[in-house]
């Protein structure tokens, strides 16, 4: 599976007035594409810290100390804020705890809804092109350089980016006719179900609604313009307004729901009809002269594939994976020659003392050869070449600004350290102290760039190994798809009115009744689960890649709650999202979570899958989280966790989780746990895994109630809702 | 059942009967909050109070520690009528005048219905402002029972002590109101403790009101709440600000027990609290419970909170109570379609069955047919009460069987 977000030895503190809190210390996580990560710990355990550390909005007092975030091939601690404006909201977006901090009480909410929409559909437009118009470029590169003529090459990339245009119009064309016929429908149905019960509270909006929708599915290919049940939808969804307010006295709608059902036949009707390939349809009215013929449509499919095969598909696909083929294999050799430089330059980085002069030449140089390993044709971006190079000139910045390497910082030290002496000598209180001249541990920069080194040979020797299983049939199909995809970004306009129809849909989708009414209102007019919803829809109208969900639930009732989760699934499901689940509800975590990483006092202190973690927990701390909220069976008392949890400003030395853990043994209060492998999937710090600890059982209420799920499931998963 | 009728002998502490709590929002228009609910609730006992956000569960909490003036209905507390509606005598002589009209009564019948309307009217405010007071002229009439025999009997030093002692109880009992008797804790730690009071001040606020003067006892009563609560003496002068969520928490608990109460009312007090500290506070009730035997009204959301810590449960939907039975009773059979749908709900700590699980919606078009036959409160089978109509009733029952 493709892994969205590499988050690796993440260390973030805070400078306070009292001193440094260690907020993150050394954490590793990893986020692939269509899952769910949980995050569970409680306040305080550093949990929001590090999603706020992912979207690049940690406090101006934090500090972060080293690790690296990897996403799309860039590190996201590295990166300049402009950088961060595009993927922030975008890219990566973030639903917050609290509702009513993060809407603008003074804007309605249609226009927090929409602004996002419309400023970020201006500049999707302008960066697909950008992207498809570089890409065929590199295309048509790469197709000269494998040997194909030179002519031949720009002539086909040249069509092809005249006709994909051309297609991509009449395909969104289509699909808005399309898609505004399917929400006749459904508003047919909901309107002929309410008008059935009697209530017709949205009876007029609906109605326009449909007039409206029904209006905007003509299409040639669901309702033709001149055929004869066009102008029948059309007349009677002119009737609707007429009938309706005539029987609205009455109270007996049959009429208007007879009318409803005939228009939802005819329309029925137009939406199954079959689709014509406009990729096809694209190529021959871009470069036939004839007009299209006229036959059924699957005909007309199969005319269409001929000529377009014959004509221009075959030699395309020919060429591109021709120079897929090339570029590869120029990547690979160029991994070689990689490999081999770092080899030979390594040595300059594994002296005692590091040469300033030497060192950065070596970078350099090595950076350059592994930027010629990037195959510029991959649609995937390889996360590890592309820092490589970056995170090598921060580790030699680190290095050679620190003290003990630098004169200047070295003077600024000493001149430090002899005022604050005069101010002691004078007996006088300073507010502060002298930072230790040793804080940079030289050595640990050393290893670092050891480790960068040995993960990029190591990266390159797996795709090497991969390199005889690669199908490049299939992955000129996928670059095709790709482009295609690009270019539909560029025709895909978003104008006010579309983004106030998107939002209302993502109103209706998240669970806000009348949305169009609601449309105009302020944030306060808004309970607090449906300002949550609000939020909600705000995050998912960019359309993100990642979503960060910072206890979004928690001030919910139950039944909105499972909503909103469920939306969630539903969107992460549909989208492929990656989803980061931020919580300390336990219940909400074994819904939606895939993997479960359980944190304390900064660091991860059990992790795997959420089958692990709630069947097989393994660190007392999971054990405690779990005892300590009741299930529906529960009728003991609840195992509260006595005290609260370290000063993180003085961590302790061993487990964190020591003082307040009565499985605690002596080495619990020395040493640090390191991460113990249960299973695959699965691993805890806690001593008690060290092959010579005392075997303990964990708290009964938990093994009891894990033996009542246990059982429960075994008898079919029954539901004592149902 | 055995159980229940244990539990009948025991006294009902509050009563509601038939509250509607309505709030003006424009010229003629209303907002029902709250929407004739009835219910009582026992001594001892824990009544839960569930329903989603907006369904007026914590309107109903207000209305009963008389936060608001309610609009229709009676609430009744250890027997005496505290708070007390008028539309209901207000729509009882509209409907009188307008039979009138359409000579369905006649003259006399309409005046006598009109008389006796307005005279309960009378007594409704009565009763709504004067519930105090007959209760403070009873513990006046105990202190002085207590006190006057004894000073006439002393002498000398003693009885001018006796005499102090005795105006400080006569002072507190003539400024003891019977609401106080209902106290409350807040869903939000922080928003309900004020910033600039120190923790002693805010947890002595309510003695000093009642009338209590002397130093001394309110530190010592202030230290043993703190320490029943499970903080410390030490934390007396500190500020709320300086207290996590959980010891915030504790404060308020300790800030309603210290007028020592019969009826606790808890607006969603673990709400806002992490996991850990939820069955630290959860914890802590329980054990007042014990300790104190007091009553409690818990409102919440949460479910397996609820079902874990009340005997009884309401449960709400859009100011309505359309369901009541004990807590286990109405997990074990859920009747009306929007319980139902509230269970399926509830996310529990067992992936197997998060995966398996399928929320019900419940939508009361569809489910219900209440044109002709209107629905009202029944009771299944002992103690379980379900808002149903006749047809519904039927099918109930049947399910139940």
């Amino acid at each position: 599976m493709e892994n969205k977000l590499q988050v690796r030895n993440l260390r973030i503190s805070f400078r306070t007035s009292n001193g440094k809190v260690q907020a993150v210390r050394g954490i590793d996580l990893d986020l692939y594409r269509g899952e769910t990560l949980a995050i569970v710990g409680e306040s305080g355990s550093g949990k929001s810290v590090t999603s706020k550390a992912i979207l690049g909005i940690l406090a101006g007092n934090s500090i972060v100390e080293s690790g690296e975030i990897i996403y799309d091939g860039r590190d996201l601690l590295k990166i300049s804020e402009d950088d961060f404006h595009k993927i922030r909201g975008d890219k990566i977006a973030m639903i917050f705890q609290d509702p009513m901090s993060s809407l603008n009480p003074i804007v309605r909410i249609g226009r927090q809804l929409t602004e996002a929409m419309i400023l970020k559909g201006k500049a999707r437009q302008k960066e697909s092109r950008t992207l498809f118009n570089t890409y065929l470029k590199n295309l048509n590169a790469a197709m000269i350089a494998s040997g194909v003529n030179a002519d031949e090459a720009t002539k086909c990339c040249r069509n092809f980016d005249k006709f994909e245009f051309k297609h991509i119009e009449l395909e969104s064309a289509y699909n808005t006719a399309h898609e505004a016929a399917v929400e006749a429908i459904e508003d047919i149905d909901e309107l002929a179900f309410e008008l059935e019960h009697k209530s017709d509270k949205d009876a007029s909006y609906h109605i326009k609604e449909i007039v409206k929708e029904t209006k905007a599915s003509v299409n040639k290919y669901v309702l033709e313009e001149d055929a004869e049940e066009t102008a029948k939808a059309r007349e009677l969804a002119g009737m609707l307004k007429r009938q309706y307010s005539s029987c609205k006295r009455s109270r007996d709608f049959s009429k208007v729901i007879d009318t409803l059902r005939e228009l939802g036949g005819i329309l029925k009707k137009a939406v199954e009809k079959p689709v014509p390939n406009f990729f096809r349809m694209g190529y021959y009215l871009t470069f036939s002269d004839k007009p299209l013929p006229d036959m059924p449509t699957e005909k007309l499919n199969d005319y269409l594939k001929e000529y377009l095969d014959r004509e221009f598909m075959t030699t395309f696909i020919a060429h591109t994976k021709r120079a897929l083929i090339y570029s590869a294999e120029e990547s690979y050799k160029n991994m070689d020659d990689a490999v081999e430089a770092m080899k030979s330059e390594r040595g300059v980085f594994e002296r005692e003392t590091l040469d300033k002069k030497e060192c950065y030449a070596a970078c350099k140089a090595l950076a350059e050869k592994v930027g010629a390993t990037i195959d510029k044709l991959a649609i995937t971006k390889d996360s590890l070449t592309f820092t490589f190079a970056p995170s090598l000139k921060s580790e030699l910045d680190s290095y050679f600004a620190a003290i003990g390497n630098n004169k200047k910082a070295e003077a600024a030290h000493a001149r430090d350290v002899k005022r604050y002496e005069r101010l002691v000598q004078k007996g006088k209180k300073t507010g502060w102290e002298v930072a230790d001249a040793a804080i940079t541990d030289l050595e640990l920069i050393k290893k670092n760039i050891a480790h960068l080194i040995d993960r990029l040979c190591e990266h390159y020797l797996e795709a090497a190994s991969g390199r005889k299983s690669r199908n490049f049939d299939t992955e000129t199909i996928a670059v095709i798809d790709y482009l295609k995809e690009s270019a539909s970004g560029v025709v895909a306009k978003v104008t006010r009115r579309i983004a106030k129809d998107r939002a209302i849909k993502l109103m209706e989708e998240v669970g806000i009744s009348e949305p169009h009414k609601r449309y105009n209102q302020y944030p306060f007019e808004f309970s607090g689960g449906m300002r949550q919803r609000i939020v909600i829809a705000i995050a998912l109208a960019a359309n993100p890649d990642i979503l960060i969900c910072d206890e979004p639930t928690t001030a919910l009732d139950v039944t909105i709650q499972s909503q909103i989760l469920e939306l969630i699934n539903k969107l992460k499901e549909e989208r492929h999202l990656s989803v980061i689940f931020i919580t300390h509800d336990l219940g909400v975590v074994a819904n939606m979570a895939d993997h479960v990483a359980v944190m304390y006092a900064g660091k991860i202190v059990e992790y795997g899958t959420s089958e692990d973690i709630f069947y097989r927990a393994a660190h007392p701390y999971t054990w405690a989280l779990l005892s300590s909220m009741p299930d529906l069976d529960t009728n003991e008392k609840l195992e509260s966790i006595p005290g609260t949890p370290p000063n993180m400003i003085y961590p302790p030395k061993g487990d964190a989780f020591a003082p307040r853990n009565k499985y605690a043994m002596a080495i619990d209060f020395e040493r640090q746990p390191p991460m113990f492998r249960i299973s695959d999937t699965h691993c805890a710090a806690t001593w008690l895994l060290h092959p010579d600890a005392p075997k303990v059982d964990p708290p009964k209420i938990l093994v009891d109630r894990i033996a009542r799920m246990t059982k429960v499931n075994r008898a079919g998963g029954q539901n004592d809702g149902k | 059942m055995a159980n229940n009728e244990v539990k009948d002998e025991r006294e009902v502490l509050l009563k509601v009967e038939h509250l509607c709590q309505y709030f003006k929002i424009g010229p003629g228009t209303y907002t029902k909050a709250v929407d004739d609910v009835s219910f009582d609730i026992k001594k001892g006992e824990v009544f839960g109070l569930v329903g989603e956000s907006g369904c007026g569960k914590t309107t109903t909490g207000r209305s009963i520690i008389k936060l608001y003036n309610i609009t229709s209905g009676n609430i009744f507390f250890k027997g005496i009528r505290i708070s007390a509606g008028k539309k209901m005598y207000r729509d009882a002589i509209a409907k009188a005048k307008e039979d009138l009209k359409a000579s369905v009564i006649d003259k006399a019948e309409c005046d006598r219905i009109i008389a006796e309307n307005k005279a309960a009217m009378k007594a409704a405010d009565n009763d709504q402002k004067n519930c105090d007071r007959a209760y403070s002229r009873k513990l006046v009439e105990e202190a002085k029972a207590e006190y006057l025999p004894k000073i006439e009997a002393a002498t000398g030093e003693e009885k001018a002590k006796l005499t102090a002692e005795y105006k400080n109880a006569l002072r507190k009992a003539k400024r003891t109101k019977l609401v106080t008797q209902i106290q409350m804790i807040f869903q939000d730690p922080i928003a309900s403790l004020d910033p600039r009071m120190t923790v002693r001040e805010i947890i002595s606020e309510g003695l000093i009101i009642q009338g209590e003067r002397d130093r001394h006892v309110i530190d010592e009563k202030v230290y043993e709440m703190l320490e029943l609560v499970g903080l410390v003496r030490e934390h007396a002068s500190r500020y709320p600000h300086e207290f996590s969520g959980g010891q915030r928490q504790r404060i308020g608990v300790a800030r309603s027990i210290i007028m020592n109460p019969e009826l606790i009312i808890a607006d969603e007090p673990v709400s806002a609290l992490d996991v850990s500290v939820q069955a630290q506070v959860i914890n802590l009730l329980n054990e007042l419970r014990d300790r104190f035997g007091l009553t409690l009204l818990f409102i919440a959301h949460d479910l397996s909170v609820v079902k874990y810590f009340s005997d009884r449960i309401g449960v709400m939907y859009y100011g309505k109570m359309v369901e009541l039975a004990d807590s286990d009773e109405l997990f074990l059979n859920p009747m009306h379609p929007y319980t139902k749908s509230l269970l399926s709900a509830i996310p529990l700590p067992d992936p197997n069955y998060e995966k398996a699980r399928r929320r019900i919606t419940y939508n009361p078009l569809a489910e219900h047919d209440y044109s002709v036959d209107k629905p009202s409160f029944r009771e299944l089978k002992p103690g379980h009460f379900v808002m149903c109509n006749e047809a519904e009733y039927e099918r109930y029952m049947k399910e139940l069987k």
